[in-house]
């Protein structure tokens, strides 16, 4: 089972001038994850997006500790990243290829397969995801719902253990966001997203609701969904 | 975003002598066609004009012979159109005619070969191909890797600034302001800013450019 565990004080970022007070993004908290499922849910702008990019390191707190599966995110970020998948919410700041099978053989050249081996697992990844027929199109020509699976399919050609997705359904149709849901539902790994996406935040073993850049509340996802919906009024 | 951005120096699938041939073939061709457009205009400007003509014209036909679309090759130069305009008339008014073709001719058929070395060469082949290149070097701290991963970024980013581009003159269009400079330049140079940050962390996300722990080399 993986441990994420957060003991920080917070995120912060110094003034641009290097005079006046430093602004905070997240203030200091102390929290474990060890849930398969976990959402996080709050307002734009209310800190989800720094508290997921702490989980693999992107972000660093300002004090205190990130510990994936033991491994501090700060002294050991590329082991850390390793292990934790990171799909962001525009699949295409993160499609770093022009074709799917391209961007997915990139993410295999870290395990240094023979170009035979790497081709050939890159289109096996693909046909798991149905994707096998956009293989070698642009990923300019694609679907949000297929560029996004796109990203999901290469983060988790690496098989990492633990996944992350930051709004991953935001730029997505009902359709798309329905074929997103089906995919996640079935993954071994233990996810961790945010989401505006009350359905799919409900569907989850646990829930966070962010407001002003503090955990406001932490328990059962459905009861997280119902605390953030009376909260909004 | 940028639906209708294409993909300037993308792989087309085929299987012409051009996707048969060896990448490093591909590469000394390149090189052969812009020595050729460079270097003869030095011994003279009629024999540079007559060369560069003829190596424009052999350009053109590998350009089929790929069994690359027309409309490839057209986009390939209407990217650059303003900027042929530019030269062919500095050149013209500091050296005449003949020179102002020349150059004009050497630098389209210099960009219709690589335009035929990425059209028919995959992308992946490319990377290890450049990563060759560089690994001899790698005792002096260069890293393949990080070079040819350097080197798809550019390829992958000419599609999103040209779509930047496009966007923002519809925009400004949209507002009246199809003529004011600022408002056709800025929006660009923002989003592009925007797009480097956004892919550079998607960068570190996936681990790309991080360093290789024990037990992975």
């Amino acid at each position: 089972m993986n441990s994420i565990v957060l003991e920080t004080a917070g995120v912060e970022i110094p003034p641009v001038d290097g005079t006046g007070t430093a602004k905070t993004i997240l203030r200091p908290l102390s929290v474990t994850l060890n849930e398969q499922r976990i959402a996080v849910i709050g307002a734009n702008g209310s800190g989800k997006s720094t508290l997921l990019r702490l989980l693999n390191g992107l972000v660093l707190p300002s004090a205190g500790t990130v510990r994936v599966n033991g491994l501090d995110t700060r002294t050991h970020g590329a082991a850390v990243r390793r292990s934790v998948g990171f799909v962001f919410t525009d699949p295409l700041s993160q499609l770093v290829m022009p074709t799917p099978l391209e961007d997915v053989e990139l993410s295999l050249r870290r395990l240094k397969l023979s170009k035979r081996e790497r081709r050939d697992r890159a289109e096996s990844i693909l046909a798991a995801y149905g994707l096998s027929h956009l293989a070698e199109s642009s990923v300019y020509e694609l679907s949000g719902g297929e560029r996004q699976l796109t990203a999901l399919a290469a983060v988790l050609a690496v098989d990492p253990s633990i996944l992350v997705l930051d709004e991953p359904s935001t730029l997505l149709d009902l359709r798309n966001t329905k074929l997103l849901h089906e995919r996640l539902a079935g993954l071994p790994q233990q996810v961790v997203m945010s989401t505006h996406d009350l359905d799919l935040a409900a569907a989850c073993e646990r829930g966070l609701v962010i407001e002003d850049a503090r955990i406001a509340f932490d328990g059962p996802a459905a009861a997280a969904v119902d605390w953030y919906r009376e909260s909004v009024g | 975003m940028r639906g209708h951005a294409h993909l300037v120096a993308g792989y087309i699938a085929g299987n012409s002598p051009f996707h048969r041939m060896a990448l490093w073939r591909k590469a000394v061709l390149l090189l052969a066609v812009a020595v050729l457009c460079l270097a003869s205009p030095a011994i003279s400007v009629t024999l540079g004009v007559f060369i560069t003509t003829a190596v424009l014209i052999a350009a053109i036909a590998a350009h089929r012979v790929a069994g690359l679309p027309w409309g490839r090759l057209w986009r390939a130069v209407r990217i650059m159109v303003v900027f042929l305009v530019l030269i062919a008339a500095y050149q013209w008014w500091q050296h005449g005619p003949a020179t102002a073709w020349q150059v004009v001719a050497a630098i389209v058929a210099t960009v219709l070969a690589s335009n035929i070395l990425t059209a028919t060469t995959p992308v992946d082949e490319l990377l290890d191909g450049l990563g060759a290149v560089v690994r001899p070097l790698e005792r002096f701290g260069a890293d393949p890797e990080r070079f040819s991963l350097t080197v798809a970024l550019m390829l992958r980013s000419i599609p999103f600034v040209i779509g930047a581009f496009s966007d923002v003159r519809d925009a400004a269009r949209a507002r009246g302001l199809e003529r004011n400079l600022m408002a056709r330049s800025l929006p660009v140079v923002i989003a592009t800013v925007g797009y480097a940050r956004a892919t550079g962390e998607a960068l570190a996300a996936r681990g790309l450019g991080d360093p290789e722990l024990p037990g992975e080399q």
